[in-house]
């Protein structure tokens, strides 16, 4: 387990490639993340079966699971922000959740995630001797929640289900922004102080939730011969964010920091979903999701001329999915045991003037007879903005998801 | 299907993606700047004249040093140094000793080689020529069993070095030694002591230890010489047992510890002297106001910083430099090189105030044409000493009401007053070292008594993350109400 979590934080150290409101609480990885929910466009937490696994937006749903499910996704992205014809590229490596659900039969299913829910991650510098310029910008901030889950089917209705999960709210924030000397306004025999003299600009912090230990998400899932249908609602939370601003001039030589601590209001978030099979092994699915945010968010901000707060808007995600279930039976072919997916979001992030437009395809890879499978998304799309701080940004990426499946409990004959 | 595949496919793509979109420097300085964040600090200096310190005091240590490797004794100027040896004498020669018609004692010191054969030694220190006038003290101690006369070896030096603050001589004589120190004489220090030891000596029997304390207060020279903990060169005590004249054995005993002692006999009380070599340290305190207000008219921010916890950490000091006036006339050296001042702060750490030695940044157009500028016994009358680590934590702290402090300390003599790399080095050339300072202290006095009526100054190097001066309003969206606030109401951070 110690070497699972070391490889996880080392993963999470390069994190979500997108470049907005990093100083507010950054990308938010909607759904989970998992490789599977990107490649059908983050549609299809009503679409039930025997190992759908964990969603952290509708934790009914994993009532309806047979199998014990092991699900680890990670995302390869790539992001060019753009502004007046001036871009720049950026890459990078995340592991966005690890989902583990259980059923238990008619004791209903518990299920554990780890959810990398917001998160922003630049490593960036720059270098021009001609232009004066020395910077070295560094974001590392990851709102991580680790989200118990439990789900029953009703006793007499048992086409119904519900769940509920807390969500445990825990992770950092890091910005360093390191600068070389601009000797431009000194005499030039006062030049030799600042050899050799670069400067960090510090911030650094831990976040948590106030006044509580979690939030909740309470759903109820209804699954028809066709269609299944899900609504869920997520309690509002303030995530708080205890900082500590600094100058730095190297690792061991630093002031005093003085401390301040932030407090960021997550509204409420309603989410409902529905998913239509079309056939045996055709599913289309929408699903919507939406927060009302009526306060702006504090920025880390404390330093020259950044803005103190990223202005909010109402924030929903509409995603429309298509999925056709690989066939279960083992000696059909492997094209036809493979799970093909496509979908279509858009979202409005919560920064205000910030949306998001993307696509994706999916397929899943059968890997031997259990139903282990390998579930690989590739992603592309833009995030249009329309404000002084953030960039319109283009990016792809790919998921990758390993689904582990086991029958504990179950005798061979089940 | 092959499952490398699976992973190879995504992995090449990403590679891919990576080389073929390349961070533009000019992009991501745009977005820093978008970002309200520079691709650089602005470096401002800030000059603040006619400091006046509120106090200036030497803090002399005259606690006994360890002499196991080097010790040294002697006289130099305004100091009287003593150098104490601990012996461990066995039962069995005192006895032959105490049997034998009479007995002599004699020393024997070897000198510090890289002194008195440096090559870079000033020729005017050698030779020396004295008529020491040598003072003897000494303790015997009780008769000692044969295991605490083992356990004298294992004695703890530093309760040692502890005890000799209270020396307490029992018996002591005089006596005069010819001394002749050449550049082509040998090293040997051969010390005669006077009878009245090796008398006294002779009169106990058993095992027993003997503290010895040379005193030559006045000498005209320091005497640097080996301590037992040397290979080669360790002093000796030889005992010398005389039957008829004609016969004679003894034995030389090696001391298990040495320290040496040294005394301020500076006459003048109010005068600010520091000693070389004797670890005195003049702390110079300045009152924090002036460099506050010469802060807060450069920002026209409040100074000190009163907010939240009050760490002010709107700044950030690059480099400070204390520059004082100095009269070299008032001084005194052996050696007559530059000597470096060594420069150190008064700072917090770790929930305790500590003095550190500050680092030294070399200011090499400056060094190449007038030297160093933190040396005295050289050209000009000033003397200007870095001092960024300890204004940095003042600055960040001010709001305690704490004022500056700084220590100041004689450090080596300086061979190389030039030199802009200043370690030294071996020469890849020639293969030879590169000596920058000479690698002893000299005992010199430099009176820096013109600190308290010469007014010193401070220059500032300073990087701030001030932005522009702009309101920014913050609106909070609330169903209820809605308040505005300014961009003053967190302030910088």
């Amino acid at each position: 387990m110690k070497k699972f979590i070391s490889v996880l934080l080392c993963a999470s150290c390069f994190s979500f490639a997108s470049m907005i409101a990093p100083d507010a609480i950054g990308e938010e990885q909607i759904a989970g993340g998992s490789a599977a929910m990107a490649g059908r466009g983050f549609a299809g937490n009503a679409k039930t079966g025997d190992i759908e696994g964990v969603s952290v937006v509708n934790p009914a749903r994993q009532a309806f699971d047979t199998k014990v499910v092991l699900n680890l996704n990670f995302l390869l992205g790539v992001s060019t922000v753009t502004r007046s014809n001036v871009d720049f590229t950026k890459t990078s490596i995340s592991m966005p959740s690890m989902n583990l659900s259980f059923p238990m039969g008619d004791f209903g299913t518990i299920g554990v995630s780890l959810w990398q829910h917001y998160a922003s991650s630049i490593r960036e510098d720059v270098e021009d001797e001609n232009e004066n310029w020395f910077a070295e910008i560094e974001y590392q901030s990851s709102i991580y929640e680790l989200v118990p889950t439990y789900a029953i089917r009703l006793p007499f209705f048992r086409a119904v289900s519900l769940g509920a999960s807390a969500h445990f709210v825990m992770g950092s924030f890091n910005r360093n922004l390191t600068l070389g000397p601009d000797n431009s306004g000194i005499d030039s025999a006062d030049v030799w102080a600042t050899n050799n003299t670069n400067l960090s600009d510090h911030v650094n912090g831990d976040w948590e939730i106030k006044n509580h230990s979690a939030y909740y998400t309470f759903a109820v899932q209804y699954r028809g011969r066709m269609a299944s249908y899900f609504f869920s609602f997520t309690t509002p939370y303030t995530l708080s964010n205890e900082l500590n601003y600094n100058f730095r001039f190297s690792e061991t030589d630093t002031l005093a920091p003085t401390r301040y601590t932030r407090e960021i209001k997550v509204p409420a978030m309603l989410a409902t979903g529905v998913n239509y099979r079309l056939n045996k092994r055709h599913n289309v699915m929408v699903d919507v999701a939406w927060r009302a945010w009526d306060r702006d968010i504090e920025n880390a901000s404390g330093s020259w001329n950044m803005a103190q707060v990223t202005k909010t808007q109402n924030d929903f995600n509409v995603s429309i999915g298509y999925q056709r279930d690989g066939s279960d039976v083992f000696y059909e072919s492997y094209w036809d045991r493979m799970a093909y997916r496509a979908g279509l979001w858009y979202k409005n992030w919560y920064v205000e003037d910030v949306s998001e437009i993307g696509g994706s395809i999916g397929v899943g890879f059968p890997l031997g007879r259990r139903g282990t499978m390998l579930d690989l998304a590739i992603q592309g799309g833009v995030r249009l903005t329309d404000d002084d701080h953030n960039w319109n940004e283009s990016f792809i990426g790919i998921r990758l998801g390993l689904v582990g499946v086991g029958s504990w409990g179950k005798t061979r004959g089940q | 299907m092959n499952k490398k595949k699976f992973i190879l496919f995504p992995l090449l793509a990403f590679l891919l993606s990576s080389c073929l979109f390349d961070t533009d420097d000019e992009g991501l300085s745009n977005w820093l700047s978008d970002q309200g964040m520079p691709s650089n600090y602005k470096v401002q200096t800030v000059t603040v004249s006619d400091l006046k310190p509120v106090s200036a005091e030497v803090l002399q240590n005259t606690d006994p040093v360890d002499a196991w490797g080097q010790g040294f004794f002697g006289a130099s100027f305004g100091m009287t140094h003593d150098i104490v040896f601990d012996f461990a004498l066995d039962s069995a020669f005192l006895a032959r000793a105490k049997s034998a018609d009479s007995s002599r004692a004699i020393l024997f010191l070897y000198l510090v080689d890289s002194y008195y054969k440096s090559k870079s030694l000033p020729s005017n220190v050698l030779p020396v020529r004295d008529d020491l006038k040598l003072n003897v003290s000494w303790v015997i101690s009780d008769k000692l069993s044969d295991s605490e006369y083992e356990d004298l070896e294992d004695l703890s030096d530093s309760v040692w070095l502890q005890e000799l603050k209270s020396w307490k001589t029992k018996k002591s004589a005089d006596t005069t030694i010819s001394v002749s120190i050449g550049k082509k004489d040998t090293l040997l220090l051969t010390l005669e002591l006077p009878k009245a030891l090796s008398n006294d000596v002779r009169k106990y029997s058993g095992n027993r230890r003997l503290q010895l304390r040379l005193s030559t207060p006045e000498a005209s020279h320091v005497f640097r010489v080996y301590g037992p903990g040397s290979v080669q060169y360790f002093p000796r005590f030889r005992l010398v047992a005389l039957k008829n004249d004609t016969t004679y054995n003894y034995v030389s005993y090696i001391p298990t510890r040495a320290a040496s002692i040294s005394k301020n006999q500076e006459k003048c009380s109010d005068c600010i002297v520091l000693h070389g070599g004797a670890y005195d340290s003049l702390i110079v305190e300045f009152p924090s106001k002036p460099i506050l207000n010469a802060l807060s008219d450069f920002y026209g921010d409040e100074f000190p910083y009163t907010k939240g916890d009050s760490n002010d950490v709107r700044q950030a000091v690059v480099m400070a430099q204390m520059t004082f006036y100095r009269d070299d006339s008032k001084g005194e050296s052996e050696l007559g090189l530059p000597i470096q001042v060594l420069a150190g702060s008064f700072l917090d750490s770790a929930d305790e105030v500590v003095c550190r030695r500050e680092n030294y940044k070399l200011d090499k157009p400056r060094i190449l044409e007038s030297g160093h500028p933190n040396m005295v016994f050289y050209e000009g009358d000033s003397v200007s000493l870095q001092v960024t680590a300890g204004m940095r934590d003042f600055i960040n702290k001010a709001s305690d009401g704490r004022s500056f402090k700084m220590m100041m300390r004689l450090g080596l003599p300086v061979l190389l007053d030039k030199d802009t790399v200043f370690y030294s080095r071996i020469d890849e050339s020639s293969g030879d070292t590169v000596r920058v300072t000479f690698p002893h202290f000299d005992y010199a006095r430099y009176d820096f008594t013109s600190i308290k009526n010469k007014s010193a100054n401070l220059k500032l190097w300073l990087a701030s993350k001030r932005g522009e001066k702009k309101k920014q309003k913050i609106v909070v969206k609330s169903e209820s109400k809605s308040s505005v606030a300014t961009d003053n109401a967190r302030g910088e951070k």
